[in-house]
């Protein structure tokens, strides 16, 4: 196993999906697994990725339905500052102080960001492409900042508890494309229901997903599968990599499908012919295939 | 002579070739008739008829012999195929000129000839060499006689000739212009000079001096061998710096003659290119007289001394040299006009205004359907407005009252129950357990499977493409191509399976061949039925 160089940076990005109409109704439906238990699940997995080397750099994002928040860092930090006024609320366990201040800062952050919740009917999706957009600008900061000569290796852990938006397509796939580009892994532990979305965003970058069974033992999870990085995971025995359903899906009525036709113009899809295109509005001539003509059949003698 | 075969004569009515030269009294076995020199063979009819009984295509002809200072005047042609054929010309005053006629439009023909059976074969040994896997596929299938060789290299060749103009094209390597200077001669010990000669210098001399080659063709292997005509090159004046022609007999004075008529005419001709002409750059001026000394200097005149005639015999030379080098280098290029030369001169392509193309803009009316994805296959769930205001209350309290409790994340059980599903074998790894095949077979195996693929898709792909079976030809080639598609699955397909049964294999590896053959034989059922159906 190559070990990483001294200058090497290993920047985990968690986003964490807190929306709240979903997270209320899981109270009610699993009351031994709440979005408390989840943040305590996702607090150990930072911990974790911060005590693994002291190169490595942490953030997370909660994506709520009406903004995504960023958990960690502290947004009014400066580089090099200390937070020293501040009283530092240490547990007093001597614990190692980067980790209890990480876990103070995220604990202060999620209840503001939850306190200014309104409760709004028309937004009830997670924001997941902006949490996503917002992690991507946030490495590409950090990888600016970077001194001279380090390098920096970044991925993206998505949280996922709510269902797909599918309004949020075209931004998510862009999300996706741009990850890929920049060579950072996006990698998705799914609660509930599978995602499409994030099974190929997964596929694309090179990552992992995942739907756990067990919800509350989503800290083995993910310790076990996705605290690893990307050059470790080639030497470890992990989950297999799951069918994507790359199927498009017809312009008409959205369904997926296997065999379409495709416009030559405008590229769009339909699982029908017709011989005017509905988004461009070309016509096109197509040549009809032969009449054959019945033989006649020779009346046979009768025996 | 050219004549035009008469096509109206049923006998001549296939050839539709130009007669190059008609010799009249030669026998051929003892019969008397004419012999016929056409554009691509060579033909011999007895007198009194006008059919060719003796008729040979150049291609096939190897060597022709004619054998000097016997009685007979004779000419004999060696095939390919070993035999040989004797012409005799029993002409008696004419006879010696009509064969060497006839032996000279042979000499000139034959080459041209020569080239092209021989490249087809050297075309086909270069593709068997080169690429493996057409190799292995020659052997299995026309070496073991499941398809013939010429249904073999059909497709093939034919797509090669295309490849072919192109390759034609490829550079020719220009000529040095110190090449003659290169052969420097070293001293032998004894008095004498070895000349080094390879064959980069002997093209290079050709190709700048046809006339060394026209003699070179004329000499050798009749006359003298090759050394001696190099040694004789080298000795003669023809090569050397004094150009004296001493009238000897030297088989080069003609061409130092030829030369010098050469270079006279280049002067005559004149500087082409308007940026290398340097006359026209001179002054011009009205010399004495104002214009009416029509004469320009000679720079040729008789009463120069000895010395400056020799100093002008070798810029003479020089300036020969380097034209028939140029000149060399040129050949197959268009000549261009002194405009269009300046034109290239002054313009960089890079340099010019973009004219794009004219483009048709792209009208979308819905453009909105590009940004949807696909509708999520399972429903929704519905919330009511009363269920979003209590889950968010809820939330707000739970969190309100958050405290982190890392030390009670999980218990071990639920660890432990993670931990077992992960592992090997676990809930989650079960898609990871089925080996890939090509880890469960062995290597050579794999190789075997390959090959026979290549040579079934080749059967299969001359069957596939009989139909539809329009002509008898087809027909033929239709029912020999199915029993050879059934011999191939006796011979090679039987025991290739019968082994992998012996080792155990499970898999089914040769399952997707016998469903493409099953096929080819559904198919030529069915075209059989309907046949006979169309025959009664």
């Amino acid at each position: 196993m190559v070990m990483a160089s001294e200058d090497e940076v290993s920047l985990l990005v968690i986003v964490v999906d807190v929306n709240p109409i979903w997270w209320g109704q899981q109270a009610n439906r699993e009351p031994q697994f709440t979005l408390s238990k989840c943040l305590d699940a996702v607090m150990v997995m930072g911990n974790s990725h911060l005590v693994m080397t002291r190169n490595n750099k942490l953030a997370i994002i909660a994506s709520h339905c009406q903004e995504s928040h960023f958990l960690y860092p502290f947004k009014l930090w400066k580089s090099g500052d200390g937070h020293g006024d501040d009283n530092p609320s240490t547990s007093g366990d001597g614990k190692y102080e980067l980790l209890s201040v990480a876990n103070d800062i995220m604990a202060e952050e999620i209840k503001i960001l939850m306190s200014r919740t309104e409760v709004k009917g028309n937004q009830t999706d997670t924001l997941l492409a902006g949490s996503l957009a917002k992690a991507l600008c946030y490495i590409h900061r950090v990888t600016k900042e970077l001194e001279a000569g380090q390098e920096i290796k970044s991925r993206i852990l998505v949280i996922k508890a709510a269902d797909d938006c599918a309004l949020q397509y075209m931004n998510f796939m862009n999300v996706i494309f741009a990850a890929q580009k920049q060579s950072i892994l996006i990698d998705a532990c799914v609660l509930d229901s599978d995602s499409g979305l994030l099974q190929q965003a997964c596929d694309i970058t090179g990552g992992l997903y995942l739907m756990i069974p067990q919800k509350i033992a989503l800290a083995q999870y993910l310790l076990w599968v996705f605290l690893p990085d990307s050059d470790q995971r080639s030497q470890l025995v992990l989950p297999p990599p799951v069918h994507v359903d790359y199927r498009a899906a017809c312009f008409c009525h959205r369904n997926l499908i296997e065999i379409g036709y495709v416009c030559s113009v405008c590229l769009s899809i339909f699982c029908n012919f017709s011989p005017i295109c509905t988004t461009c509005e070309t016509a096109f001539k197509i040549p009809l295939p032969q009449m054959v003509k019945a033989k006649k059949k020779k009346l046979k003698p009768s025996t | 002579m050219h004549l035009i075969a008469d096509l109206s004569c049923p006998a001549m009515a296939a050839l539709s070739e130009e007669v190059l030269l008609v010799v009249k009294r030669v026998r051929q076995r003892k019969q008397d008739g004419t012999l016929y020199l056409m554009a691509e063979r060579i033909a011999w009819g007895p007198e009194g008829k006008d059919r060719f009984t003796v008729s040979h295509l150049y291609a096939d002809i190897r060597q022709k012999i004619s054998p000097d200072g016997k009685a007979k005047i004779q000419l004999q042609l060696v095939l390919h195929t070993g035999e040989s054929t004797n012409f005799h010309f029993s002409n008696e005053s004419t006879a010696l000129r009509d064969r060497d006629a006839a032996k000279d439009l042979l000499q000139q023909l034959l080459p041209k000839f020569k080239k092209r059976a021989n490249k087809e074969l050297e075309e086909k040994n270069r593709m068997l060499q080169e690429d493996p896997v057409l190799f292995q596929l020659y052997k299995d299938l026309v070496v073991s006689q499941v398809i013939s060789a010429e249904e073999f290299w059909a497709n093939r060749l034919s797509l090669n000739n295309v490849d072919h103009s192109a390759s034609n094209n490829k550079q020719e390597v220009g000529i040095s212009a110190a090449f003659l200077a290169d052969i420097r001669p070293q001293t032998d010990g004894c008095n004498g000079l070895r000349y080094n000669l390879t064959s980069d210098i002997i093209e290079s001399i050709f190709r700048t001096y046809p006339a060394v080659k026209q003699k070179y063709a004329e000499n050798v292997p009749h006359n003298l061998t090759e050394k001696e005509f190099w040694t004789r090159f080298f000795q003669s004046h023809y090569f050397h710096r004094d150009r004296i022609s001493t009238g000897l007999q030297d088989i080069f004075s003609e061409c130092a003659k030829q030369d010098e008529k050469g270079l006279r005419s280049m002067v005559v001709q004149g500087v082409k290119n308007p940026l290398v002409d340097l006359l026209s750059l001179e002054d011009k001026t009205l010399d004495e007289g104002y214009g009416s000394n029509s004469m320009a200097p000679s720079t040729s005149s008789a009463n120069k001394t000895v010395k400056e005639n020799s100093n002008s015999a070798i810029i003479k030379r020089f300036n020969h040299h380097s034209a028939m080098v140029l000149a060399a280098g040129n050949i197959g290029l268009s000549p261009r006009g002194p405009a269009v030369k300046i034109q290239e001169a002054i313009e960089y392509e890079d340099l010019h205004m973009e004219n794009g193309k004219k483009t048709v803009a792209l009208n979308l009316k819905k453009s909105d359907r590009y940004s949807h994805g696909p509708v999520p296959l399972l429903p929704q769930q519905y919330t009511t407005s009363q269920d979003i205001i209590n889950s968010v209350n809820c939330i707000q309290q739970e969190i309100a009252n958050y405290k982190p409790c890392l030390t009670q994340v999980m218990s071990s059980s639920t660890a432990s129950s993670a931990i077992a599903a992960l592992s090997p074998g676990g809930l989650l790894m079960q898609a990871g357990s089925q080996q890939a095949i090509n880890q469960m077979v062995p290597s050579d195996v794999q190789g075997e499977l390959k090959h026979l693929y290549t040579a079934a898709g080749e059967l299969l792909r001359h069957f596939w493409s009989c139909f539809p079976v329009n002509t008898p030809f087809l027909e033929e080639k239709v029912v020999k191509m199915k029993s050879n598609l059934e011999r191939f699955q006796m011979t090679k397909l039987r025991p290739f399976q019968e082994k992998i049964q012996r080792q155990y294999l499970s898999t089914n590896l040769t399952g997707h061949l016998e469903d493409m053959f099953q096929m080819a034989y559904n198919k030529f059922h069915a075209w059989q039925t309907r046949q006979m159906l169309r025959k009664t």
